[in-house]
């Protein structure tokens, strides 16, 4: 199967197309993009100058394939809802992917079929060529709602997965205590999560999961509900922790600049039924510094055209 | 050095008690009635029960008794609870059972329980326990009924089999609530171990009560309501203090806690 697929949306967005048939390449693997970037200032570049794609030897090997699944949920009222109907997606190894659509399109029912904690009504999702049949430390979730240990300091929430994976205590902690430190929480090892604003339980929530190094990071909405600047600086401290060990990362948002800022590749999602609309290969230097990225002209481009795709799925939306 | 405010709130229930026994001592100067003797009356007599050995043992079995219904109610209402929470099948097994059992007054059964196992210990020792159990289970199962989903789905994706899960997030994440039905459960104790004794006359608190009642020695009747009174007051503070460290982590910041202390 070929690595990104086109959604089945209709109508041709004219969007950078050219890009888009650029999908080939390894996603970020390695490269030295730093260099191909210093090549052309931000400031000079012209919309239609796209940075040439580093193009890879070797193929990008999927690590996660999601085939023709669909899910319909029996509800109350409207007996059968489809909410995700005929996806497939695949996902490369170390990519950032993020997942874009507006409220109710099933992102997070998709997330959750990845994760093995829905079972999907038809179709499969594969995990290195193993079909998911459950949750595993393979995949790490890090949920909207924290979904923190109470009953846990915040190293006793870190500790718990290696724990749980039989590393010794006195390793766990020092690997944990590491981790808080990275995601910026040193010095509130032992508080309790009550005790902890909204952005400091996402990042524990994140250090709880990196901590049992799971190959592929899940994360719905994981800023959503926080403040922009809390926001901007979590994001920024997440671009530093993945682009340090390249997890292969799938990262469910509503907001474009999210999306266009942190991903390799956005799946943009459309509504009633779930369904993905568009493949979009966001083709940016790495790594990338928001304050340097909100100038680049390209940046500006795939927010502006990704958010006219948005408003004419609402159009849409709003028609039918 | 203590602040006013803090003096005030400890001497509270101090003052309390104080305010109480006054009303009473009143009340009972007032009415001039034989049966309803003056507070500074019931208190002499406390010293006189205690100091009686036998009294004092079948205090003691009244506790042995009530320590051992609650225990035992406890270790099985908190499983099963919790499994009802989590698992429907488990839920719809049990419930009928319990909606049955649940508005019957446990001491209700015990002329039915007597017939069978006579008027010993295990007849009252097992009105406590079903006396305990159903807060208990109630609050188990509403506790682990509450446990957010999430929560469960970042233990499985950390590789917690079902029964981990269980155990090592459902039971702590519903600890609040458990504990709060076994404070009730705790209460409920006491009243049935008084009531039992008091239907099945043979011994215990209750027994030494109810026979002071038949010959009118109506001191020694108030008496032992202070006692039994005092009894629970004391187990209750003592869990209270047991629970709010327990469940430190779930607790509001600035909180006025339910309790007499
Ligand atoms: N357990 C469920 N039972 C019935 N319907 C459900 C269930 N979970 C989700 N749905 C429905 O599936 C659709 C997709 O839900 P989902 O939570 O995946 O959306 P989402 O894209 O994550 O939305 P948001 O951005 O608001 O989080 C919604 O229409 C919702 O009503
Ligand atoms: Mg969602």
């Amino acid at each position: 199967m070929k690595a990104p697929q086109n959604g089945r949306g209709s109508n041709d967005v004219s969007h950078g197309c050219e890009n888009r048939r650029l999908s080939g390449r390894l996603l970020a693997k390695s490269v030295p993009y730093a260099k191909a970037s210093d090549g052309m200032t931000v400031v000079s570049a012209r919309p239609s100058e796209w940075v040439r794609p580093v193009t890879s030897k070797e193929p990008a090997s999927a690590i996660i394939e999601i085939d023709r699944v669909s899910q319909v949920f029996q509800t109350s009222a409207r007996r059968d809802h489809v909410a995700l109907s005929d996806i497939s997606l695949t996902i490369e190894e170390r990519a950032f992917v993020s997942i874009l659509g507006p409220s109710g399109c099933g992102k997070s029912t998709l997330l959750y079929i990845v994760g093995g904690f829905v079972t999907p009504t038809s179709g499969a999702a594969k995990m290195k060529g193993q079909a998911i049949t459950g949750p595993g430390p393979d995949r790490g979730p890090v949920f909207q709602e924290f979904a923190l240990f109470p009953w846990k300091t915040v190293l006793g929430n870190v500790m718990y997965g290696p724990r749980q994976q039989g590393v010794r205590a006195t390793e766990a902690e020092a690997q944990s205590l590491a981790l808080i430190e990275m995601v910026g929480l040193k010095g509130y090892e032992n508080f309790y999560p009550k005790e902890l604003s909204g952005g400091m339980k996402q990042r524990v929530a994140l250090a709880r999961t990196l901590a049992y190094h799971p190959e592929v990071l899940l994360m719905d909405e994981p800023f959503g509900a926080l403040d922009a600047h809390t926001r901007t600086r979590l994001q920024n401290d997440l671009l530093n922790i993945w682009e340090r060990d390249r997890k292969t990362v799938l990262f469910v948002t509503h907001s474009v600049d999210e999306a266009v800022f942190l991903s390799d590749k956005v799946v943009m999602m459309s509504k009633s039924p779930g369904r993905i609309r568009e493949v979009i290969d966001i083709d940016l230097p790495r790594p990338r510094r928001r304050s340097e990225l909100l100038l680049d002209p390209r940046y500006q481009k795939y927010v502006v055209d990704i958010e006219r795709m948005f408003d004419e799925s609402d159009e849409a939306g709003i028609a039918s | 050095m203590i602040s006013p405010a803090a003096l005030i709130r400890r001497a509270a229930p101090v003052l309390a008690c104080i305010g109480l026994l006054v009303v009473w001592q009143v009340a009972s100067l007032v009415l001039k009635n034989d049966s309803f003797p003056t507070a500074v009356e019931a208190i002499r007599a406390i010293p006189d029960i205690l100091g009686d050995k036998e009294a004092l043992l079948n205090i003691l079995a009244s506790l042995r008794r009530m320590a051992l219904g609650f225990c035992v109610a406890v270790l099985i209402a908190i499983p099963l609870g919790l499994l009802m929470g989590r698992s429907r099948s488990v839920a719809a097994f049990f419930n009928p059972l319990l909606m049955v059992i649940y508005p019957v007054p446990k001491a209700a059964l015990m002329p039915i329980i007597m017939l069978w196992l006579g008027v010993g210990d295990i007849t009252k020792t097992l009105v406590i326990f079903l006396g305990v159990s159903l807060p208990v289970i109630y609050h188990s199962f509403e506790g682990a009924k509450a446990v957010e989903e999430k929560m469960l789905w970042s233990g499985a994706a950390m590789g917690l089999s079902p029964a981990q899960r269980l155990v090592r997030i459902v039971l702590p994440a519903a600890l609040p609530e458990i504990l709060t039905g076994c404070r009730t459960g705790l209460v409920l104790a006491l009243i049935t171990m008084i009531t039992s004794e008091m239907i099945a006359r043979q011994s215990g608190a209750g027994n030494i009560l109810f026979n002071a009642l038949d010959m009118g020695q109506y001191d020694t009747v108030f008496a032992m309501i202070i006692i039994v009174g005092a009894m629970g007051i004391f187990l209750d503070t003592i869990f209270e203090r047991v629970r709010a460290r327990l469940v430190r982590w779930s607790e509001p910041q600035f909180d006025l806690p339910l309790s007499f202390s």
